[in-house]
C-alpha cells in the first residue's frame, strides 16, 4: 500500500465508502433521534390539542358563567331601582294623607269650636232669657204690688218677652 | 507555517490517495476524506445525543432548553425543507432521510472551520456519491409511483428523443446536483489557501474562512437538501 | 536585442503553451460561462423581492422556491466551474 498524490477528480472506492457511512449514520440518527423525536413531538402535538380543547371548553364556561353574572346584576339592579320608587312613592303619599289629616283635623277642631261657641251663645241667651223674665216679673210684682198670677196673664207676659227678646237679641248681636 | 503553507500551494488541486494491491485489483481510497467525513458524522451523532436529553423529560413538561434547542431543530428542518413537498404526509416519512443529509453535509461544510481539519464535501467523491444517492432514491419513488410501464414510458415515450432524457435526467442532474456543492466547497478552499499563502495569514484569511465556512457552507447544504427535496418530490407527484 | 528576444522565445515549450492556453481557457470559460447565471440568478431574485415585498406573508413559499431556481440557474455556471477545474489540477 502506497500513499501519493493524485488528482482532485478522481473517482475511487472512497465514493461507495462514504456512502456507507452516511447509511450507517442515517441508521443510528434514525434510531437514536428522529424516531423518538417524531414520536415526541405527535404526543405533544396531542397533549396541546386536547389541552386547547379543554381552555376551549372552559373559556366557553366562562363566558356563559359572566353572561349570567351580568344579567342577574342587571336584574338586581332594576329591583334596586323598582323597590326605591316604590319607597318615594309611598313616602309621597303618607305626606299627602298626613297633610288632608292635618287638615281635616284643623276644620274639624275649627268646627268644634264653632259649635261650642253657638252652644255657648245660646245657653247665654237662655240664661239671659230667664234672668228677663225674672225682672219683668219682679219689676211687674213692684210696679203692681201684688203678685201677678201667670196663669191670668200669661198672653200678656208672652207679648212682653217677644218684645224684650227680640230688642235684647238686638243688642247681644251688636255687642258681638 | 510559511512551509506548510508552501506545501499546501504546491498540492493545490492534488489529494493523497491510498492504493492497496489485493489480488489483480487495485483499491483506491481517500484515507483524508474517509477520515473527516467519518468525523462529521460523529459530530452530527454528538449533535443527535445532545438533542436527544431534551426527549427525557415528560411531554406535560415545561420545556427546557435542550428541548427548546430540538424543537427549533425539528421545526428549522420541518418548514424550510419538508414544507416543499407537495403531500405532508409524504414529507413527514422522508423526514429522517433529509435532515440526516442536511445535517451530514452542514457539519461537512462546517468541518473547514476547525484548525487542521478539512471539509469531506471537498472531495467529488462524498458530493457525486450523495447525488449519486438522491438520484437511485428519486428512482425508486418514480417506479414505486408510476409503476415499472410508467417508468419505461418516462423514459422512451419519442423514443428519438429519449437519449436527451436520459442524458439530462440520470446523467446531468447528479452531475450538476453533485459537483454544485464540490465545486462551492473546493472554490472556497482554493480562495482561502491561496489568500492564506499569498496574503499576510491573519485578519483578512479568518474573516474569509469564517464568511465563506458558515455563510456559504448552510447555504450549500440547503440548497443541496432543498433540491434533493426538489427532485424527489417531482418523481412522487402524480400527474 | 534580436538575440535575445530569439532566445526568449526559443525558451518557451509546447509544455509551457499548453499551460498558458490553460489559465486562459479556465479563466474565460469561467468568466463567460457565469455571465448567465449571474443575469438569471439576479433576475429571479429580483422578482421573488418584488413578490416578498408586495406580500410579505408568502416568504417562506418564495424563499424555497427562489433557492431552487437559483440552483438550476446556477447550473450552467457550476459546468463551467467544474470545467475551469478539470482544466486547472487535472488536465
Amino acid at each position: 500500500m502506497g500513499v501519493e498524490w493524485g488528482k482532485i477528480i478522481d473517482f475511487n472506492w472512497t465514493l461507495v465508502i462514504t456512502l456507507l457511512q452516511f447509511a450507517v449514520l442515517f441508521g443510528v440518527l434514525r434510531w437514536i433521534l428522529w424516531k423518538p423525536a417524531l414520536k415526541y413531538l405527535d404526543k405533544r402535538r396531542e397533549l396541546i390539542a386536547s389541552r386547547m380543547t379543554a381552555a376551549k371548553v372552559s373559556e366557553e364556561q366562562a363566558t356563559e358563567l359572566v353572561a349570567r353574572r351580568e344579567g342577574e346584576l342587571v336584574e338586581a339592579k332594576r329591583e334596586t331601582a323598582q323597590i326605591l320608587e316604590e319607597v318615594r312613592e309611598r313616602a309621597e303619599k303618607s305626606l299627602e294623607e298626613a297633610k288632608v289629616r292635618a287638615r281635616e283635623e284643623a276644620d274639624r277642631i275649627l268646627a268644634d269650636a264653632r259649635a261650642q261657641m253657638e252652644h255657648e251663645r245660646d245657653r247665654v241667651l237662655a240664661d239671659l232669657k230667664a234672668q228677663y223674665a225674672e225682672m219683668v216679673v219682679l219689676g211687674t210684682e213692684r210696679v203692681l204690688s201684688r203678685e201677678v198670677r201667670i196663669e191670668d196673664h200669661r198672653r200678656l207676659f208672652d207679648q212682653l218677652l217677644e218684645e224684650i227678646d227680640e230688642n235684647a237679641l238686638d243688642g247681644v248681636k251688636e255687642s258681638r | 507555517m510559511r512551509e506548510e503553507l508552501g506545501k499546501l500551494i504546491e498540492h493545490l488541486g492534488q489529494k493523497e490517495i491510498a492504493t492497496w494491491h489485493i489480488g489483480g485489483f487495485a483499491i483506491q481510497v481517500d484515507p483524508k476524506t474517509i477520515v473527516m467525513s467519518g468525523i462529521a458524522a460523529l459530530i452530527v451523532v454528538i449533535l443527535a445525543l445532545f438533542l436527544r436529553r431534551g426527549l427525557r423529560q415528560p411531554v406535560e413538561d415545561k420545556p427546557n432548553r435542550t428541548q427548546a434547542a430540538l424543537d427549533f431543530v425539528m421545526e428549522q428542518l420541518d418548514s424550510q425543507l419538508l414544507g416543499n413537498f407537495s403531500s405532508k404526509s409524504f414529507g413527514a416519512r422522508m423526514f429522517p432521510f433529509i435532515s440526516t443529509l442536511f445535517l451530514f453535509i452542514l457539519a461537512s461544510n462546517w468541518l473547514s472551520l476547525l484548525p487542521g481539519l478539512e471539509a469531506p464535501t471537498a472531495d467529488p467523491n462524498v458530493t457525486l456519491g450523495l447525488a449519486l444517492m438522491v438520484l437511485v432514491t428519486v428512482h425508486v419513488f418514480l417506479i414505486g409511483t408510476k409503476g415499472l410501464r410508467g417508468y419505461k414510458k418516462e423514459f422512451f415515450t419519442p423514443w428519438w428523443l429519449s437519449p436527451i432524457t436520459i442524458m439530462s435526467e440520470v446523467i446531468a442532474r447528479p452531475l450538476s446536483h453533485g459537483f454544485r456543492l464540490f465545486g462551492f466547497v473546493f472554490a472556497e478552499m482554493v480562495l482561502v489557501t491561496i489568500v492564506m499563502a499569498k496574503l499576510e495569514p491573519f485578519v483578512v484569511p479568518i474573516f474569509l474562512r469564517v464568511f465563506f465556512g458558515i455563510g456559504f457552507g448552510l447555504i450549500q447544504a440547503f440548497v443541496f437538501s432543498i433540491l434533493a427535496v426538489a427532485y424527489i418530490n417531482l418523481a412522487t407527484e402524480q400527474h | 536585442m534580436l538575440q535575445e528576444a530569439q532566445s526568449a522565445v526559443g525558451g518557451i515549450s509546447g509544455a509551457d503553451l499548453i499551460q498558458v492556453a490553460k489559465f486562459l481557457a479556465a479563466g474565460l470559460c469561467m468568466g463567460i460561462g457565469s455571465l448567465g447565471p449571474g443575469l438569471g440568478i439576479g433576475n429571479a431574485v429580483a422578482h421573488a423581492l418584488d413578490g416578498i415585498a408586495r406580500q410579505p406573508e408568502s416568504r417562506p413559499a418564495l424563499f424555497s422556491t427562489m433557492i431552487i431556481g437559483c440552483a438550476f440557474v446556477e447550473t450552467t455556471a457550476i459546468y463551467a466551474l467544474l470545467i475551469s477545474i478539470v482544466l486547472l489540477f487535472v488536465v
